[in-house]
C-alpha cells in the first residue's frame, strides 16, 4: 500500500496495519474472550430506576451456546439461515446474538420500534426464519408473520437473567403500571425455556463446536438494513471477516493506552441493533473483557442517571443528540461522571460546540468518527491519542484507504470537495440480493460512500455533505422516499416531496411538502395517517401544503429546490454551490 | 366508640395545656397510630431509596433553580394556611392541624399526578426531594411564626417534639440510602414501595378510619372542611398563576402548581401522632386526615383539567421503572 498523508497522523502505537485476524469466525472470538475473562462480568442491564441483572463472559458462552443448540436442534436451522433480533438492549440480546453467530446463522437486526409493515419488508426481504423478539411488541405479529418465512418465534422480556424477585416486580409493573405487556396471539416459546432446551440438547452430547465447521472470514454474519441512496431498506452483507477486521481496526485506532484490558465500564446507551454500537460497544468491548452497561431505553436522559450513580463507567459512546442531552441534564452537570476517560462519537455529525463543552463538563476527551452500515461500520476516526480535530471526521483507521472522487471516480487533490470512497477489510460484500443496487456502491472494491467530503494535507477529513436526499434523525437515516411512499398512499395527496431540515436537537428533521387534492387532509390526519406506518423519527415534524412542486424535465420532484428555499443560515451553506452532484 | 366535633374540642379546651390523655376520645386508636407510623417508615425508606449523597450536596449547593418552588411551598402554602386559621375562627388545636398542613414539604404522590398531567417529571421529583430535605428547618421555621398567635388561645405547638420527629423519620430515609448504595435492586424495590404505600395510608384511612369517625364528620362543621378542601386547590392555583406569570413553560408551571398544592399527608399525620398527645393530638390530626382524604380526589379533578390543555410535550415512558 502506498504511503498516505495520514499515516504519520496515527498516534504512537498504532500500525498503519492491523494485524492478521487470527480467528476464523466470530463464535470463535465470543469463545476465545469468555476465556480469557470468564469471572469478569460481562454485561449489566439497568433500567431507568436501577433495577440491574448482570451476566458474567463464562455465562454469556454458555447461554449462547444453549441457543445455539436450540436453533440448530430444535429450530432446525441450517448454515446461512436468517435470524431476526428485534429488542432493546437487555441481557438476552449478547446471549441471542451470539448464539446466532454460533449456530453458523446469519443476524438480522431489527428495531423494535418498527411498523407492522416496516417489519414485514425487513422479514421478508431477508427470509428470516427465526425471529427473536421482545415480548412488548410482539402483537404486531399476527399481521407481519402472514407474508414471510419466520417459521418460530421466540420471545425475550426485559427482565430476563434479572434477580428472579425483581425480574417479577418488572414483569408486574409492565404489565399492570404501563400494560405495555401485550397478549400474544401467536404460537411463541419464551427465550428461557429455548434455551433450557438447547442446554439440555448439550447435555445429551449435541456438539456446539460442529456448528462452526466450514465458517470462516467470507461467511456471512449479519445483514445489516440501511436504505442506501434509493430509498428502498437493503440488507448490507457483512461478513465474519467484516466485522471482526472493524472491530480490530476501531480498538487499534483508539489505541491500547486508552483502552485497558479487563477493567473498562462502558455505557451502551445506543441500541445494539445499530450497527455502530453492535461493533464498537459489544463486540469491541467484549474483545477487551469490559463490563458493558446495557440501558434499554436513554429516552428521557434522565434514564441514566441511575447508570451513572451506580457504575464506574470509564468509556460511552453516543450520537451527537445523547451527548447534548446529557449536557442539558442538572444531575450530569453537577456531578459529571467520576471514571471517565474519553467518549467515542458517531452516526451523525457531532457539533463542535458539543464537543467543547462536554471536555469542559467531563474534563475527558470525546472523539467523533465515521462510517456506514456499509462498512461494518468504522472508516475514519479522531485518533484519541493524536490531533483530535473538531468538525472533522478523522483519519481512516488502521488498513484502511479513503479517497475523495471526482464525477469520473478520479481522485482529487487535498482540499477539494468530491465523494468519499473507501476500501479496506470491512467493506460489505454487497447488498441481500440486490446486485443492480451493488453496482452503484461498490466499484472495483471502493465502496462509494455517497457522502461529499474534503481531505485536508494531513489526511484529515471533512464531511461536506450527505448523500443528497437523506436526512439523518438522531443518527437513524430517514429515506425521503419511502416517507413519501407512504403520504402519497393517503387519501386526497396528489404529491409529497419530504426533506431534511435542521434541528437542534436530533441533528436534522423531517419536514414534508404536500400538493392535496379535493377534500385535502388536514396535517393531523397526515401526521396520524404517517404515525400508524413509519417509525416515530421518520414522521414529518411539519407539513406544507403547496399548489406544485419543483420538478425536473422528467418530472422527478427536485427536493434539492425545496432545500434551496430554506434560509442560507439554517443550511450554513448551499450545497449545491459548493460541489457538483457526483451522482449525475 | 365515635365522638361528636363539639365533645373533641370541649375535651381540650377543658384539659389544656397538660395534654391529658383522654383515650375515650381518640379520633385515631392506637391500633391505627401504630399503623400510620409503620406506613409512613415505608414511606421514608422510599424516599431515602431514591436519594444519594449527591442531591443532598445539590440541594444544598444550588437551590437557586428551585427557588420558585421553593418560595410557593414554604412561604405561600403556610400562609395560605394561616389566613383560613385566621379567617375561619378554627379551634387551637384544630388550627395548628392546618398551620402543619400548609407547612410540610410535598408528597410523594405529586409525582404520580404530574406525570399524568403531562408536566415536568423530573421536576416533580427534584421538587419532592429538596422540599423534604429543607422541611427540617422550614417546617418549624413556619409553624412558630405563623403559629406564635395560637399560643394565647392555648394552643402551644410542640416545635421541640416536631423537630425531633423530622430527625427520626430521617433514620429510614439514611438507612434505605445506604441500603441503596450497597444493592441497587433492593434500593429500587424500597423506592417503589414508598409510592406504593403512600396510597396505602389512604386505602387504610378510608376503611379503618372514615366508618368508625362517622359521628366526628357528620359533626365537623363547613369551616374546617374548607381548610382541607381548599388548602390543595388554592396553593396549586396560586403556584401555577406565579409560574405563569414568571413565563415558566407550561409542563413547568403545572409541575409546581400540583408540587406545592400536594403536600405530604402521612407525613402531617406522622408528625401530628410522634408529637402530640392526648386531645391535642385529636383534634391536630383531624385536618391531616381530611386533607390526605380530599387530595387524592382534587389532585385527580386538576389532573384532568390540565390534561385537557392542548400540548404537545408528552413523556413516552412512565417512570416506574
Amino acid at each position: 500500500m502506498p504511503a498516505h498523508p495520514w499515516t504519520s497522523q496515527y498516534p504512537e502505537g498504532t500500525s498503519p496495519e492491523i494485524a492478521d485476524v487470527t480467528l476464523p469466525h466470530l463464535a470463535a472470538f465470543v469463545r476465545d474472550a469468555a476465556d480469557r475473562y470468564a469471572d469478569a462480568i460481562a454485561f449489566t442491564q439497568c433500567m431507568p430506576n436501577g433495577m440491574n441483572g448482570s451476566l458474567r463472559y463464562r455465562a454469556v458462552d454458555d447461554l449462547s451456546d444453549a441457543f445455539a443448540a436450540y436453533l440448530r436442534e430444535a429450530c432446525e436451522l441450517q448454515p446461512g439461515d436468517r435470524v431476526a433480533l428485534q429488542m432493546p438492549n437487555c441481557l438476552s440480546y449478547p446471549i441471542a446474538a451470539f448464539g446466532v453467530f454460533k449456530a453458523g446463522g446469519v443476524l438480522v437486526n431489527t428495531n423494535p420500534l418498527y411498523t407492522a409493515s416496516e417489519m414485514t419488508h425487513q422479514y421478508a426481504d431477508s427470509g428470516a426464519q427465526v425471529l427473536v423478539i421482545i415480548d412488548m411488541f410482539a402483537d404486531r405479529l399476527p399481521e407481519v408473520l402472514p407474508n414471510t418465512d419466520i417459521e418460530k418465534v421466540i420471545t425475550v422480556k426485559v427482565g430476563d437473567f434479572f434477580p428472579p424477585i425483581i425480574a417479577g416486580i418488572i414483569r408486574l409493573v409492565q404489565r399492570y403500571w404501563d400494560r405495555s405487556i401485550p397478549t400474544i396471539d401467536i404460537p411463541h416459546t419464551p427465550f428461557r425455556e429455548a434455551l433450557e432446551a438447547g442446554r439440555k440438547a448439550i447435555d445429551r452430547g449435541v456438539d456446539v463446536e460442529a456448528y462452526m465447521d466450514g465458517l470462516d472470514h467470507d461467511s456471512l454474519a449479519a445483514l445489516q438494513y440501511t436504505g442506501g441512496t434509493t430509498g428502498v431498506s437493503k440488507g448490507a452483507m457483512l461478513t465474519h471477516g467484516n466485522l471482526l477486521s472493524n472491530t480490530r481496526q476501531m480498538l487499534d485506532m483508539i489505541g491500547e493506552d486508552n483502552i485497558r484490558p479487563g477493567t473498562e465500564v462502558v455505557l451502551t446507551a445506543l441500541p445494539l441493533y445499530h450497527v455502530f454500537a453492535f461493533t464498537v460497544n459489544l463486540l469491541g468491548f467484549f474483545e477487551v473483557g469490559a463490563r458493558n452497561i446495557l440501558i434499554p431505553s436513554p429516552r428521557p436522559p434522565s434514564n441514566l442517571k441511575r447508570a451513572f450513580e451506580n457504575y464506574p463507567i470509564t468509556w460511552m459512546t453516543g450520537v451527537n443528540t445523547l451527548f447534548s442531552a446529557l449536557l442539558k441534564e442538572r444531575w450530569f452537570l453537577e456531578y459529571p461522571p467520576d471514571h471517565l476517560r474519553a467518549s467515542a462519537a458517531g452516526g451523525m455529525a457531532l457539533h463542535t460546540a458539543v464537543a467543547q463543552r462536554w471536555r469542559e463538563v467531563t474534563g475527558t476527551e470525546i472523539v467523533e468518527g465515521y462510517g456506514l452500515t456499509e462498512a461494518s461500520p468504522v472508516l475514519s476516526f479522531n485518533p484519541l491519542s493524536g490531533e483530535i480535530r473538531d468538525g472533522t471526521i478523522g483519519i481512516p483507521v488502521p488498513s484502511t484507504e479513503m479517497r475523495i472522487v471526482d464525477e469520473n471516480g478520479e481522485p482529487v487533490p487535498p482540499g477539494t470537495s468530491g465523494e468519499i470512497v473507501a476500501r479496506g477489510p470491512q467493506i460489505m460484500e454487497g447488498y441481500w440480493q440486490r446486485p443492480e443496487a451493488n453496482e452503484d456502491v461498490l466499484k472495483n472494491g471502493w465502496l462509494h460512500t455517497g457522502d461529499i467530503g474534503v481531505m485536508d494535507e494531513d489526511g484529515y477529513f471533512t464531511i461536506v455533505d450527505r448523500k443528497k436526499d437523506m436526512i439523518l434523525v438522531s443518527g437513524f437515516n430517514v429515506f425521503p422516499n419511502e416517507v413519501e411512499d407512504v403520504m402519497t398512499q393517503l387519501e386526497g395527496i396528489a404529491e409529497a416531496a419530504v426533506i431534511g431540515v435542521p434541528d437542534e436537537k436530533s441533528g436534522e428533521q423531517v419536514r414534508a411538502y404536500v400538493v392535496a387534492e379535493d377534500p385535502a387532509p388536514t396535517r393531523e390526519e397526515i401526521i396520524a395517517h404517517c404515525r400508524k406506518h413509519l417509525a416515530a423519527y421518520k414522521v414529518p415534524k411539519s407539513v406544507e401544503f403547496r399548489d406544485d412542486l419543483p420538478k425536473s424535465l422528467v418530472g422527478k420532484i427536485l427536493r434539492k429546490d425545496l432545500r434551496a428555499e430554506l434560509p442560507d443560515e439554517q443550511f450554513g451553506f448551499t450545497p449545491e454551490s459548493v460541489v457538483g452532484d457526483p451522482r449525475k | 366508640m365515635s365522638h361528636t366535633f363539639d365533645e373533641i374540642v370541649v375535651a381540650t379546651l377543658q384539659e389544656v395545656p397538660e395534654l391529658a390523655d383522654v383515650p375515650d376520645a381518640a379520633v385515631v386508636t392506637e391500633f391505627e397510630q401504630i399503623m400510620l407510623v409503620a406506613l409512613l417508615f415505608v414511606i421514608m425508606f422510599g424516599m431515602g431509596a431514591s436519594l444519594t449523597p449527591r442531591d443532598f450536596l445539590s440541594a444544598i449547593k444550588k437551590p437557586a433553580g428551585l427557588i420558585i418552588g421553593f418560595v410557593t411551598q414554604f412561604a405561600i402554602m403556610p400562609l395560605i394556611a394561616f389566613i383560613m386559621v385566621l379567617t375561619l375562627n378554627l379551634p387551637p388545636w384544630v388550627a395548628v392541624g392546618a398551620l402543619l398542613m400548609g407547612s410540610v414539604p410535598g408528597g410523594t404522590t405529586s409525582n404520580i399526578f404530574t406525570y399524568f398531567s403531562k408536566g415536568n417529571l423530573a421536576l416533580s421529583v427534584l421538587m419532592t426531594t429538596n422540599s423534604t430535605l429543607f422541611a427540617l428547618v422550614m417546617t418549624p421555621l413556619a409553624l412558630s411564626i405563623y403559629g406564635a398567635g395560637l399560643v394565647a388561645e392555648g394552643a402551644e405547638i410542640p416545635i421541640q417534639n416536631i423537630i425531633v420527629t423530622l430527625v427520626i423519620l430521617l433514620v429510614p430515609v439514611t438507612i434505605a440510602m445506604w441500603v441503596r448504595s450497597k444493592n441497587a435492586n433492593v434500593g429500587a424495590v424500597l423506592e417503589l414501595m414508598g409510592g406504593v404505600f403512600g396510597i396505602f395510608v389512604i386505602i387504610f384511612l378510608i376503611v379503618t378510619w372514615v366508618p368508625r369517625n362517622w359521628e366526628l364528620l357528620l359533626t365537623t362543621p363547613w369551616n374546617v372542611y374548607f381548610v382541607p378542601i381548599m388548602l390543595g386547590p388554592i396553593g396549586i392555583g396560586i403556584a401555577y398563576g406565579l409560574s405563569k406569570l414568571l413565563r415558566l413553560h407550561p409542563m413547568n408551571a403545572r409541575t409546581v402548581g400540583l408540587e406545592t398544592g400536594i403536600q405530604n399527608g402521612p407525613l402531617a399525620i406522622g408528625i401530628v401522632i410522634l408529637s402530640f398527645s392526648g386531645a391535642a393530638l385529636d383534634q391536630a390530626i383531624l385536618i391531616p386526615v381530611l386533607y390526605s382524604l380530599f387530595i387524592v380526589i382534587i389532585a385527580t379533578f386538576i389532573t384532568l383539567y390540565f390534561r385537557r390543555a392542548n400540548l404537545a410535550e408528552e413523556q413516552d415512558i412512565p417512570s416506574l421503572l
